[in-house]
């Protein structure tokens, strides 16, 4: 094991009585972009949780830096990764500034007011999600896409080396979905944050990421550079699927279109 | 939205000069003014002994019920979610009452405040289902009002055990009654008000990260389970403060935040909380104002007026939500 980054060594996760992941051992990429992969219900969901803490493993551990993460105090945790989780649901008539400040929690201390810094670091959240025009705007009145930005603004905001993201393309139209994965390209180019996000679209994933963890029903199918994770074989022991894999024309990376 | 911060401490100088010029004897404030200043006069007499203890505690009480009704509409996100629908202050009467059935010599802030938790608990532990704690908050909400159905009789049983005059004194109070309130009283509910309020603000930015969700709570450093349990705990104890010199009255808790938040236009938790805090004083003075004068004579325990205002509210509450399909 390497004591850099975010790993997992042999972590079993349950929900209740059923065990979705059993023994899984992987090393999340330094300042690359991620993503899980694999059918519903194979606890892609869950191990992104258990990255952030927010579950507890059944057995094994999260790693990060070499230190387990139950080790770790809450709030230093929460200065070095952030989580968006799946469908968040904004308290109503909050304002996107309001939203986006929210972020900072971890770096404020108990009592301690509002700082320069703070300020500055929302002010370059919402600019690189490209809503410093609607700063007062109520997110309820935001279209869906927008939405979603605000919200990777929050944890923009919360200015942490690893950024995790349940989902994050959810109810977004194509064109959406595009733009908020090229936006979490480019963070990890701009500031080299390492993300880690829970994707459905194989496609968009492949596209888009440096790295897949693609789950079976029965754990790791496999993990590794998109060309190397997605092929025929891995497809039909992942989802079952009967796919052709073919080199996307515009990008060269796999695209899966089914037979 | 542009907020109107100013509004709600103006409506609340109105309707305490409005408290201390009406009732059987309507004053001028001029009247008040020198009797404030003389200490002779009917102006004197009415502020200090008449309607000046009661227009405090009403003030007191209404902003305690408020911010503890908001403290629960927040955490729950629902607008039903309030400790007078919930049990919390039926608990408190009833814990109330029967200190004074078994001549229990607490005093009353403690016995309520000890009522309200153990209705609290009550409510958490029958809304347990499969090990889950914070089931949906519909089910707290219904949990809660089968505790209310369940303290309100508890308590009216142990009133048909009382002797006939204590037995008047105690069904009144449950109304919600400010009827001869004292200085005391007043200091009482503003002094520990005050203390519970100030307990509040450095919650509020737990409460901020909280009303995301516990997921995103979480992942910003809280711990969403001390963070609530401590919330809870302050709200069930603004909310006992309140019915420990007023009664339970209803309503006030439940309707002052979502009136606040309309006539303030604030929508974060702290400015929520306060404007809440402000129309609750508000609407539990005006309730009283009507109560002692609506029929000349005869003073109604507050708790009937605000009885009137609520439950079409609440009626309006529901068939909005039965629409939403939230019911």
């Amino acid at each position: 094991m390497t004591h850099t980054g975010l790993a997992t060594d042999r972590l079993s996760l349950a929900y209740g009585d059923r065990i979705v992941i059993r023994d899984l051992t992987l090393q999340v990429p330094e300042r690359r972009v991620t993503s899980i992969l694999g059918p519903n219900g194979c606890g892609k969901s869950t191990l992104l949780k258990a990255l952030a803490r927010l579950i507890v493993p059944t057995g094994g551990e999260v790693k990060l830096s070499g230190k387990t993460l139950g080790a770790i105090d809450t709030r230093a945790l929460a200065r070095q990764l952030a989580i968006l989780p799946q469908s968040p649901r904004a308290p109503d008539g909050i304002t996107v500034a309001d939203l986006v400040r929210r972020g900072r929690t971890p770096w404020r201390g108990f009592l301690a007011p509002w700082s320069e810094d703070d300020g500055r670091i929302c002010a370059q959240a919402l600019e690189q999600v490209g809503l410093q025009e609607m700063v007062d705007r109520p997110i309820d009145e935001l279209s869906g896409g927008q939405r979603q930005r605000a919200w990777i603004a929050l944890v923009l905001a919360q200015d942490t080396r690893y950024l995790l993201l349940d989902e994050p393309t959810t109810w977004l139209d194509l064109a959406h979905q595009l733009e908020v994965l090229s936006l979490l390209r480019q963070c990890n180019r701009d500031h080299g944050t390492t993300v880690v996000a829970v994707l459905h679209d194989l496609n968009l994933a492949a596209r888009f990421s440096d790295h897949l963890i693609l789950l079976g029903a029965d754990g790791l199918v496999a993990s590794g550079a998109p060309d190397e994770v997605v092929t025929e074989d891995r497809l039909r022991q992942a989802f079952g699927l009967d796919a052709l894999v073919v080199p996307d024309p515009v990008t060269g990376r796999p695209l899966v279109v089914p037979r | 939205m542009k907020s109107s911060i100013l509004v709600l401490p103006v409506l609340l100088l109105g309707a305490v000069l409005l408290s201390l010029m009406i009732g059987q004897v309507v004053l001028s404030p001029l009247q008040l003014w020198t009797g404030l200043w003389s200490g002779t006069g009917p102006g004197a007499l009415t502020l200090r002994v008449l309607r000046g203890p009661a227009t405090f505690t009403a003030a007191g009480a209404g902003a305690v019920l408020g911010a503890a009704g908001t403290i629960f509409q927040i955490l729950l996100r629902n607008p039903l979610a309030a400790p007078d629908v919930m049990g919390f202050m039926s608990g408190a009467g009833l814990a109330v009452v029967a200190g004074v059935a078994f001549g229990i010599s607490l005093p009353l802030p403690l016995l309520s405040a000890a009522g309200g938790l153990t209705a609290a608990v009550a409510v958490a532990l029958l809304s347990v289902r499969r090990g889950a704690v914070m089931q949906s908050s519909l089910t707290l909400i219904l949990v809660g009002i089968g505790v209310s159905f369940l303290a309100s009789a508890a308590s009216s049983f142990l009133i048909t055990r009382m002797p006939p005059q204590e037995a008047a004194d105690a069904q009144r109070w449950l109304v919600g009654s400010l009827a001869a309130r004292s200085w005391q009283h007043a200091a009482q509910v503003c002094g520990l008000g005050a203390l519970l309020l100030l307990v509040l603000a450095l919650q509020v930015r737990a409460l901020k990260v909280l009303e995301l969700g516990d997921e995103l709570a979480a992942g910003l450093g809280l711990r969403p389970g001390r963070a609530r349990n401590g919330l809870i705990g302050t709200g069930v104890l603004l909310a006992a403060a309140g019915v420990a010199v007023a009664g339970p009255v209803p309503f006030v808790a439940m309707m002052a935040g979502p009136l606040g938040m309309r006539i303030a236009k604030v929508t974060a938790p702290g400015a929520r909380l306060c404007a809440a805090a402000m129309t609750g004083a508000v609407v539990t003075i005006l309730a009283d104002v009507v109560a002692r004068s609506i029929v000349p004579g005869v003073q109604l325990p507050v708790g009937v007026m605000t009885g009137i205002m609520g439950a079409p509210y609440l009626l309006w509450l529901l068939s909005k939500e039965a629409e939403a399909g939230e019911l």
